[in-house]
């Protein structure tokens, strides 16, 4: 080994107290980049893969009824590649001694093998056979979370006739990875199951003899599918097609779509933080570290060595913590990203779903580290490079401190001469100080928006079921009822108030721009229900006219006055004319509402009932869950306190993780920057404050020198983290938010406290760890020293 | 314990300091340095002494023992009635910021402390302090308080740190080659400004020196070789500072 070399390895060790402290930082930049992204490829890896084995579909329909001939018709349509009809049927499942309501959504297969589309991956068993009416294959996720094996069977309710399926085999299909129960936010794997039956058994089952009800189909290449979707729905329309729609808007797709989307707004938003502190660090250390080697320069250079050698020297030191922090990092980000994947793997049924490793994102990864160690590193390079040797054997100027106009404050406030030490010092570097600061106040921002997280979710919740939803119970209907459901469901024992609900599956248009969505009718007399905005505001509803969701104005830009024309979907395709009179600033989705008079004049009939909000005697809940499972007409119960229950759960699961994580994470940035900031101190008044002990200050005396110091910045630090991690949780907010929902921003003050709390305990603690050293100082050679 | 080195205690009987049998032994890996060899000394009060010999002789050993900057292997030192080879970290600090003025060939300013600043380093936690600016009149700096370490020269900062050393009114004053950095002109101005110093305080006063003319100022001259007093002169007529030069 070259003695420059050794030289950089002993530097390295000497400082190694440092240099880990400012590769954990860079760490935490690998580790959340490789984290996210390596999330984000597997899971978009593992979804291609699966979409393209399996031929996952471009476009869906589904309609009243259709006969089988008009999956000939949609075939010939320029630019479809292939077609497959079926039959798309919810029904009921009665497991004995379960009260609570299981629904499962059954899709018919062709016995004979010839589904392709959406095709299953088998787990287990085989596919139905031809002629054996009740055999079913059901999704892996219900089978394991119900006990169901080969060879079981499950009452249900088919098209209001009961039958007992008996399951032959276990699988997944790719357009229910994301299996969510109607009118659910959260997978439920316990109460809603997909389930596949031969072709001839369901068109049985529900009269559908020769008849379809859902079809897909893919595109070929360069197809136009805005044009494909436009002729489907040409054909369709008389057999009460409800509008055919891409991947963009199919449910399982469109959550999995949106949870890539906040992966990628990780990726983006996170790492640059720790990259962006790691880059400060290295810059005031390197910088450091030259000033203090002047004379070991100057001496390197007066022996022949170059400029060029002497700063690749000291690049070697940004390449070696990058180096750490690349290990570390990585290794935290493939335990992590397999921590997440496995969480994710019980949310979206994948046949299999796995980290993938994938070489890309470490050498990503690792270039990131590399750079912006580099990037730190230049000044002090450039520096040490341009010391002419004669120069940089003389000791540097002394710094030259000036009374400034916080000095002119502290002389009036009495400061100590301890007092006017602390300012003076932090005034006299102010560009390191700035760093101080900034790098605290980026740890508690960033620590901040992550707890912000969890406020705005709460919030979600708040106001997505506690504060809109007043029902105990939502009860959907096999179809449409007209309003003597209403009084029958009011007849049950312990029922206490019914409202009815509709939604009119339409499409909108403004201008050149159309979006499909469900027209729901909100009446003002309603007390089982409430519309609450993202500020936490109950919206008014108009007395006529539309309602749009905000997410729903942007998409078609429309704004307050605008004439919408809408087209009933399915049935007659009624259209009117409607002006938007209010934009509300909802959370979930894209939705439009209007009076019921309304819909009744787009549907042109007398108010038929989509679902019914209960309000229950709470004592009463088994014996009505039990009336309603007994009735035909029901098809699916909601209960309002367990799907509470469940997204609490799962916000308290994942983002407790995350929380945690992040907080590892916030506070890896204050001790970074604390520790190097507090060694630099220590080192550069090592002198001063071994004369304080010579002139008789206790050693405790003398650490609150240094921890002043570090106190005065983590203080400075705390409104500006504050700033900061408002903009980021804006930031993120934004950028989590995806067609399915908005975030609200409800950051609590709990949340600022928290986050200010854990960073001055990282800084505190780090700075009482290096302030510890003042114990060991010797002050008879540091003064014999020449400063 | 008794109150280390209080005024109270002086009187003409009682030594400032008295060692006994003091040894120092440094222990750097493998390579062991007697610093010490067994040095038994009385010390007067109001004393001026100088010390002399090599470098590595134990001189400044010895002067660092006596400020409580250091502690002997083995042997007793006393202050007055107080052992310091009995007293632990905090009361040896004490004992410092009460009784022990230093003053090092390299001044030791603080340089974000103006001249006043530095020495009210010293009267913030000292018990009867002198003004800090009385302490900088008495060393001719009055004019320049508000000035930095780095607006001041050599000899002027050397005397903004005997004024920090003075200003606890000390009942010792320790130098370490207080003139090594200085010309012979501004060295003379800070020695003179030491004896006006001893004259006004009767401290003890202890200087450590490379250079032999300073010792015809002292009251005696203990000479160092090997760790050990090789010799002690007796200097009958101390001499003014001003008539010595080098």
């Amino acid at each position: 080994m070259k003695a420059l070399d050794l030289k950089l390895a002993r530097d390295l060790w000497r400082m190694r107290g440092q240099v880990l402290a400012i590769a954990l930082v860079l760490a935490a930049a690998s580790a959340t980049y490789v984290l996210s992204a390596g999330v984000y490829l597997s899971l978009t890896a593992t979804r291609d893969a699966y979409y393209a084995r399996n031929y996952f579909a471009d476009v869906f329909a589904e309609m009243t009824r259709a006969p089988r001939s008009v999956i000939a018709r949609v075939a010939r349509i320029p630019g479809v590649q292939r077609v497959e009809g079926g039959i798309v049927q919810y029904a009921t499942l009665d497991f004995p001694g379960r009260i609570e309501p299981v629904r499962a959504l059954i899709n018919s297969v062709d016995e004979g093998g010839r589904t392709h589309l959406n095709a299953i991956t088998l787990g287990k068993g085989r596919m139905p056979r031809a002629g054996e009416a009740g055999e079913v294959v059901v999704d892996t996720f219900f089978a394991a979370a119900n006990d169901l094996g080969i060879g079981s069977t499950v009452a249900a309710q088919i098209h209001g006739r009961e039958q007992t399926l008996k399951i032959v085999g276990t699988g997944l299909a790719p357009n229910s990875i994301y299996a969510l129960p109607p009118g659910d936010l959260v997978p439920d794997e316990r109460r809603f199951g997909i389930f596949w039956m031969g072709r001839e058994a369901l068109e049985a089952a529900t009269d559908r003899r020769e008849a379809i009800n859902a079809l897909s189909l893919t595109l070929e290449r360069g197809a136009s599918q805005a044009e494909v979707i436009r002729k489907v729905d040409l054909i369709l329309a008389p057999y009460g097609g409800t509008g055919a729609y891409g991947r963009e808007d199919q449910i399982s797709h469109a959550f999995l779509d949106s949870e890539l989307k906040q992966l990628d707004a990780m990726t983006r938003v996170i790492p640059p933080i720790f990259l962006l502190v790691s880059t400060f660090l290295v810059y005031v250390v390197l910088g450091r570290m030259v000033s203090t080697e002047r004379a070991q320069i100057g001496l390197l250079k007066a022996f022949g060595y170059s400029d060029r050698a002497i700063g690749w020297h000291y690049l070697k030191f940004a390449f070696a913590i990058a180096l750490v922090a690349i290990v570390l990092g990585s290794l935290a980000g493939i335990w992590m990203g397999r921590g997440m994947t496995s969480l994710y793997a019980q949310y979206y049924r994948f046949p299999f779903l796995e980290y993938h490793l994938s070489p890309g994102v470490f050498l990503t990864a690792g270039a990131l580290a590399v750079g912006s160690s580099s990037l730190g590193a230049l000044a002090g390079v450039r520096s040490a490079m341009a010391l002419a040797p004669a120069v940089a054997m003389s000791p540097p100027a002394p710094p030259v401190y000036h009374a400034g106009p916080v000095e002119r404050i502290g002389r009036r406030a009495g400061f100590t001469a301890i007092g006017h030490m602390i300012v003076r010092h932090i005034a006299r570097w102010p560009g390191r100080s700035a760093i101080t600061v900034l790098g605290v106040a980026l740890s508690m921002g960033l620590l901040f928006a992550t707890l912000q997280f969890i406020d705005a979710s709460r919030a979600m919740l708040d106001q997505f079921f506690a504060r809109s939803q007043h029902q105990d119970l939502t009860v959907t209907f096999t179809e449409a009822r007209n309003r003597d459901v209403i009084h029958a469901l009011a007849q049950l024992p312990g029922v206490l108030r019914v409202e009815p609900t509709r939604a009119i599956p339409v499409q909108m248009r403004l201008g050149n721009r159309s979006e499909r969505t469900a027209l729901e009718s909100v009446d003002p007399e309603s007390r089982l229900t409430a519309r609450i905005d993202i500020n936490g505001q109950e919206i008014a509803l108009p007395p006529a006219g539309l309602m749009l969701s905000r997410r729903l104005a942007d998409q078609l830009a429309a704004n307050v006055g605008d004439v919408i024309r809408i087209e009933q979907l399915g049935g007659r395709r009624t259209q009117l004319a409607e002006p938007v009179v209010r934009i509300a600033e909802e959370i979930v989705g894209a939705r439009a509402y209007a009076n019921p008079a309304t819909l009744e004049k787009l549907a042109r009939d007398a108010s038929p009932v989509g679902a019914a909000l209960l309000r229950i005697d709470p004592a009463a809940r088994e014996a009505i869950l039990r009336s309603l499972k007994s009735m035909p007409v029901v098809l699916g119960v909601t209960e309002r306190d367990a799907a509470l229950a469940r997204f609490n759960a799962l916000i308290d699961e994942n983002l407790l993780t995350m929380i945690g994580f992040y907080i590892a994470f916030a506070s890896a940035i204050a001790i970074g920057v604390v520790y190097n900031s507090a060694r630099i101190l220590f080192s550069e008044r090592a002198h001063e404050l071994a004369t304080l002990r010579v002139l008789g200050y206790q050693q405790r005396e003398v650490g609150i020198i240094l921890l002043g110091e570090v106190a005065l910045l983590v203080l400075l630090s705390l409104p500006l983290g504050c700033v900061i991690g408002y903009g980021m949780a804006q930031l993120m907010t934004a950028m989590f938010s995806s067609d399915l929902f908005r975030l609200p921003y409800a950051a609590t003050w709990a949340s600022y406290a928290l986050a200010a709390i854990v960073v001055i305990i990282a800084a505190l603690g780090t700075a009482l760890a290096v302030a510890w050293r003042v114990t060991r100082l010797d002050m008879v050679r540091v003064l014999k020293a020449r400063e | 314990m008794a109150r280390a080195g209080d005024p109270r205690e002086r009187s003409g009987s009682t030594p400032a300091f008295r060692s006994v049998a003091l040894e120092k032994v440094y222990r750097t890996g493998e390579t062991t340095v007697h610093a010490l060899r067994g040095v038994d000394i009385s010390i007067a009060r109001g004393e001026m002494l100088v010390l002399l010999g090599p470098s590595g002789s134990g001189k400044s050993t010895l002067l660092n023992i006596l400020g409580a900057l250091d502690r002997p292997t083995s042997g007793q030192l006393f202050y007055g009635e107080t052992e310091l080879t009995a007293l632990n970290d905090h009361d040896l600090t004490r004992f410092r910021r009460a009784e022990v003025g230093f003053i090092f060939q390299f001044y030791n300013l603080i340089p974000s402390l103006t001249a006043e600043e530095n020495v009210r380093l010293v009267t913030d936690i000292a018990e009867r302090p002198m003004d800090a600016a009385e302490a900088l009149d008495m060393v001719g700096l009055a004019e320049r308080r508000d000035h930095y370490p780095a607006q001041l020269s050599g000899g002027e900062q050397q005397r903004v740190a005997v004024a920090r050393a003075i200003a606890k009114r000390p009942g010792v004053l320790l130098c370490d080659e207080p003139t090594g950095a200085l010309d012979s002109a501004t060295g003379v101005r800070v020695l003179q400004t030491l004896k006006h110093v001893h004259d006004e305080l009767g401290a003890t006063v202890l200087v450590i020196t490379h250079n032999v003319g300073i010792a015809a100022m002292a009251h005696r001259v203990l000479h160092f070789r090997d760790g050990r007093i090789a010799r002690i002169e007796q200097n009958e007529q101390p001499v003014d500072p001003a008539e010595i030069s080098w």
